[in-house]
């Protein structure tokens, strides 16, 4: 056998009773805390296995002693009690659940399996230890986290091993759900994250060769923190280590959008936007999307937009009411739409960020949004508009077989003002070769993964208003065909309506409020993660379980301080040219 | 069977029995239990002054014990059976000196000592007239370290005798002179033929086993201050030679003989003791001592000052044959134990003749020790080494069935017929 068990750990026990889901283990009486992986090796009838297994439950035991109530009772009664030798006989009672198994396949590459055997009798359990195990258990669980986007390293109990925790970029247009209760870690978790992608997207830049992806990311900010950071560093940070060629590479002109330009710090405010939508780049549906409209309303919005087309709002704000309308039709949709007036973001004439929003996103570029100073609608409207845009784009461009097509489709789906703009841009960016009208078109998948946060995700996402008309419902059913995937952010699972549930790929747990919560994550979870209530409870700020639909293994992460990563990171922002070899044909 | 247990007539079946008992036998320890009472009281019993728990011993001490477990029946093919006999010995260290009190002593010195722990062997015998008697002759001459007879029997002579008889000389002019031949072969040392039960044979296995593992001790360099058995230190006699009427008779005195040699207290210690009436004694230590003292009682023999108690002299072992059982009971919580030491070493060694405050001292003295040694939380009250030397030799019903199941895989191994070994019983599911 060509294991080395030496480098799986520490070891700790042996497996006692269990099945193939569950396991007792015997172990010995170390400082083992909930949630620690230990790995079973096993070789059983001639095939080596390494099966992983989770803590979920401790127990002391005592060897030759059935009733520890007994004896400990007789500790307290008869004060001159000893128990001798018993440190030998201190044991841990250690159950748990079994998460599956490692082993090689013909070609003698690891794989990883749903648990659905058993390993060996009495076999023994080795307790991963950080500095011996890292590259063993990196080697075995490769095919269950690998992947682009960084999101932590692997947990084992209260310490980490070196197995960094990613998800594929392939999977994002799949969607990726991030829960967590107030303090559970969440921005630290987003900056991460927004770091990971800008990393990605430096190497795709810096290895033109490799074909990498590029990510784009419509990354909400709701508290202001992710550019200038929670503590010491932020996303500004990274950007301003970076050379201005790399930076403009990676970022172009801007990276951070606000509602006020010159409320934001001169550092910042150098690679700043201000937020400004026109009416004319609204849909109706952009507004059936974040709020509840009667199908009066809707047929008289419907009505106002085939007459009036992109002025539509302006059109219905400025009648004048009538005493036709007899049910107050147009009252209500005017007070509904009044909160437009009012806003700084959209506006009826001037100019729109939307266009330089759609190159970023098409380009692989993060865009970090300053919400702080929005309302709820502005921010939910300008979300949906934002994800409403592109993914009329990609589905334009997915519905075309070349560029004229493309020009049919978009001019029917989109805002006249708005493609019009951007139109020879995107015949640009989809165009497989020239720009003529008979070219081809590329396909969604080889763009830009486009990632986009819907930040509260519950008062958009949830029931009522995904049973009308929203964008978000066609996102999350068919946003993986156009390569757009949502980013649901949100404190609460249970209120989540089920389209997006059940789409939804990839689930990051950071700690959860309450036992409905932690009730509803776990039924949500895309692998099997019964029985881990216990560990949810204790679970601290920036711990997480990752669970994945195209994961068998439900991995315990723990997400690194984002000054941490970028302190150890920052040299790799520096300049550095990108290599681009020259293919020889002879 | 169960609706006749529940039913009233068997209630009334006991009822008699019981009562039949008050009747009789208690009535009958009652009387002569009152002659007693103010002996026990004033002379037999006393309490125990016990050690701090932080004490710290001028000199620690190792206490060893020694138990053993099995089974007669591991595999039985037609009138054959095989016994499993397993043994464990502990040694532990009083270590006042460190916070771990009465911890075992390095698992490796222990057994370049004595041997593997625990220890696990398995023997035969056949139902056939004298084969019985001839195999179990032979397996006891295997298991006990001494291979000489002679050796073997001459110290329970010597006891017995009071130095008269000390080497096989000394026979001629004897009681015992018509039995000189028989006392030089294990054989006919066996003197209990018609009970050779597969019961007795087991039982004698098994006391030899654990007597055989007390003499490794002893021959070892570990030097335990306390050599604790599990038991009783009756020796069942010959009514007519007078001598004991099986081998381990012989060897119990021969390792009685070697432990004053080596100067180790060796003592017996029996949860299921067989004094009368000791539940009264304990409530005479109750009214007298108060409820929670720890206390010993002096069983005396008739050679003791004073005399046998009233209510043993009718019981045939106790006190038993060269030894001194004491009553004690070290936890409130628990029934009276008692515990036998070799009536030569306590002459010796405890009793001052003339000078009952002496002896009382020196009881005093030895079981402050035992005391002490007997307070682990698992098994309070009970010597913590015996404990440890049971939990270590037991054998399970779990352990039984998987040493049933690999009797079969090694008859495999060796390609012998497929006979069914386990329990005829088990051929028609009873």
């Amino acid at each position: 056998m060509d294991l080395d068990r030496d480098k799986l750990g520490e070891l700790y026990g042996k497996v006692g009773v269990g099945n193939q889901t569950s396991l007792g283990i015997m172990g010995s009486n170390r400082d083992i805390s909930v949630g620690e992986i230990f790995m079973i090796y096993s070789d059983r009838d001639g095939h080596e296995r390494v099966f992983f297994f989770r803590v979920l439950g401790l127990e002391n035991y005592l060897r030759q002693v059935d009733d520890m109530s007994r004896v400990a009772s007789t500790l307290m009664v008869e004060g001159d009690a000893y128990l001798s030798g018993i440190e030998r006989n201190m044991l841990l009672s250690v159950g748990g659940r079994m998460l599956g198994y490692a082993e090689k396949d013909k070609k003698g590459e690891w794989t990883f399996k749903a648990p659905r055997r058993m390993p060996d009798h009495l076999a023994s359990v080795y307790r991963p230890m950080h500095g011996t195990s890292d590259e063993s258990v990196r080697d075995m669980l490769e095919c269950q986290t690998d992947g682009e986007i960084f999101v932590g390293d692997l947990q084992v109990g209260e310490d980490t091993l070196d197995v960094p925790i990613r998800i594929p970029c392939k999977f994002l247009p799949m969607h990726v759900g991030i829960f967590g209760s107030t303090g559970s870690g969440k921005s630290n978790l987003m900056m991460v994250l927004i770091k990971s992608m800008i990393d990605t997207n430096l190497d795709a830049i810096r290895n033109p060769n490799k074909n990498s992806t590029r990510i784009s990311a419509f990354c909400i900010d709701p508290h202001d923190e992710f550019a200038k950071g929670v503590d010491k560093h932020g996303i500004q940070h990274i950007i301003e280590d970076m050379s201005s060629t790399t930076r403009s590479n990676v970022i172009g002109d801007f990276y951070y959008l606000t509602t006020h330009r010159s409320a934001t710090t001169r550092e910042i405010g150098r690679y700043a936007r201000e937020i400004r939508i026109l009416w004319s780049e609204i849909r109706p549906r952009d507004l059936y999307s974040i709020m509840e409209f009667s199908p009066q309303m809707s047929s008289f919005i419907e009505a106002q937009y085939a007459a009036s087309n992109d002025d539509w709002i302006s059109t219905i704000i400025n009648m004048e009411d009538s005493k036709d309308d007899a049910q107050g039709t147009l009252k209500a949709v005017k007070r509904r739409l009044r909160f437009l007036e009012r806003s700084p973001l959209f506006i009826e004439k001037g100019s729109s960020i939307l266009a330089d929003i759609y190159y970023a996103m098409e380009t692989g570029r993060v865009l970090v949004v300053n919400t702080s100073l929005m309302s709820d609608q502005e921010q939910f409207l300008l979300t949906t508009i934002i994800t409403r845009t592109l993914s009329d784009m990609r589905r334009a461009l997915k519905s075309s077989g070349n560029l004229g097509d493309f020009e049919r489709q978009a001019e029917m789906r989109l805002p006249r003002s708005f493609f019009s703009k951007v139109k020879d841009k995107a015949r640009a960016f989809y165009s497989k070769g020239g720009m003529k009208d008979d070219a081809e078109v590329r396909d969604p998948k080889s763009l830009p993964v486009i990632q986009i946060t819907v930040e509260e995700a519950p008062s958009i996402l949830n029931p009522e208003l995904m049973r009308g008309q929203s964008v978000f419902k066609d996102i999350s059913r068919q946003g993986r065909k156009f390569n757009i995937g949502l980013l649901v952010v949100s404190q609460q699972v249970s209120v989540l309506d089920n389209v997006i549930l059940s789409q939804m790929n990839t689930e990051i747990n950071l700690r959860l409020g309450n036992e409905r919560e932690i009730k509803a994550c776990i039924d949500n979870a895309s692998v099997n993660i019964s029985g881990f209530e216990g560990e949810f409870r204790v679970m601290a700020r920036g711990e997480a379980i990752v669970t994945a639909s195209y994961r068998e293994l439900p991995l315990p992460v723990r997400i690194p301080l984002f000054d941490d990563i970028y302190e150890k990171d920052k040299q790799r922002y520096k300049d550095a040219r990108p290599k681009k070899t020259e293919e020889h044909i002879m | 069977m169960l609706e006749k247990i529940l039913a009233e007539k068997f209630r009334k079946t006991l009822k008699l029995v019981f009562s039949d008992i008050s009747n009789q036998q208690d009535r009958r320890d009652e009387q002569e239990f009152v002659k007693d009472e103010v002996r026990i009281r004033e002379k037999l019993l006393t309490s125990i002054d016990t050690y701090p728990s932080d004490v710290v011993l001028d000199d620690d001490f190792l206490v060893a014990a020694v138990d053993g477990s099995g089974t007669e029946s591991l595999v039985t093919l037609d009138d054959i059976r095989v016994h499993l006999l397993s043994t464990s010995t502990i040694v532990l260290t009083s270590n006042t000196h460190s916070d771990s009190l009465f911890s075992p002593i390095d698992r490796a010195t222990l057994e370049k000592e004595v041997g593997e722990q625990p220890h696990v062997d398995a023997h035969w015998h056949s139902g056939v007239r004298n084969d019985a008697r001839e195999k179990m002759a032979e397996s006891l001459a295997e298991i006990y370290p001494l291979k000489d007879i002679i050796s073997i029997i001459l110290p329970f002579f010597r006891d017995y005798t009071d130095g008269k008889i000390t080497s096989i000389s000394d026979f001629a002019g004897s009681e015992f002179a018509p039995y000189t031949e028989r006392l030089r072969e294990m054989r006919s040392l066996i003197s209990r033929t018609q009970v050779l039960t597969n019961t007795t044979v087991h039982e004698e296995l098994r006391k030899v086993s654990e007597y055989a593992a007390v003499r490794h001790l002893l021959e070892s360099d570990l030097c335990p201050k306390y050599m604790l058995l599990d038991g009783a230190m009756s020796i069942f006699m010959h009514f007519v030679r007078h001598y004991p009427s099986m081998p381990s008779g012989f060897m119990l005195r021969d390792l009685c003989s070697l432990a004053r040699q080596k100067n180790v207290i060796l003592c017996a210690v029996s949860k299921n003791h067989t004094i009368p009436f000791a539940h009264r004694i304990a409530n005479v230590a109750k009214d007298q001592l108060g409820e929670g003292a720890k206390w010993f009682c002096h069983l005396p023999s008739k050679d003791d000052p004073g005399g046998g108690l009233h209510i043993i002299e009718e019981r045939a072992y106790i006190p038993p044959m060269l030894a001194v059982p004491y009553l004690f009971s070290f936890s409130r919580d628990n029934r009276p134990s008692r515990i036998d030491f070799d009536r030569v070493w306590w002459l010796k060694n405890v009793f001052v003749a003339g000078d009952p405050k002496s002896t009382r001292e020196n009881e005093k003295a030895l079981f402050r020790e035992i005391e002490f040694m007997s307070r682990d939380a698992r098994w309070y009250g009970y010597p913590v080494a015996l404990a440890l030397a049971h939990e270590s030799c037991k054998l399970s019903f779990e352990d039984l069935r998987i040493a049933k199941e690999i009797v079969r895989d090694v008859r495999h191994e060796l390609g012998f017929d497929d006979r069914k070994t386990d329990s005829y019983r088990a051929d028609y599911n009873l």
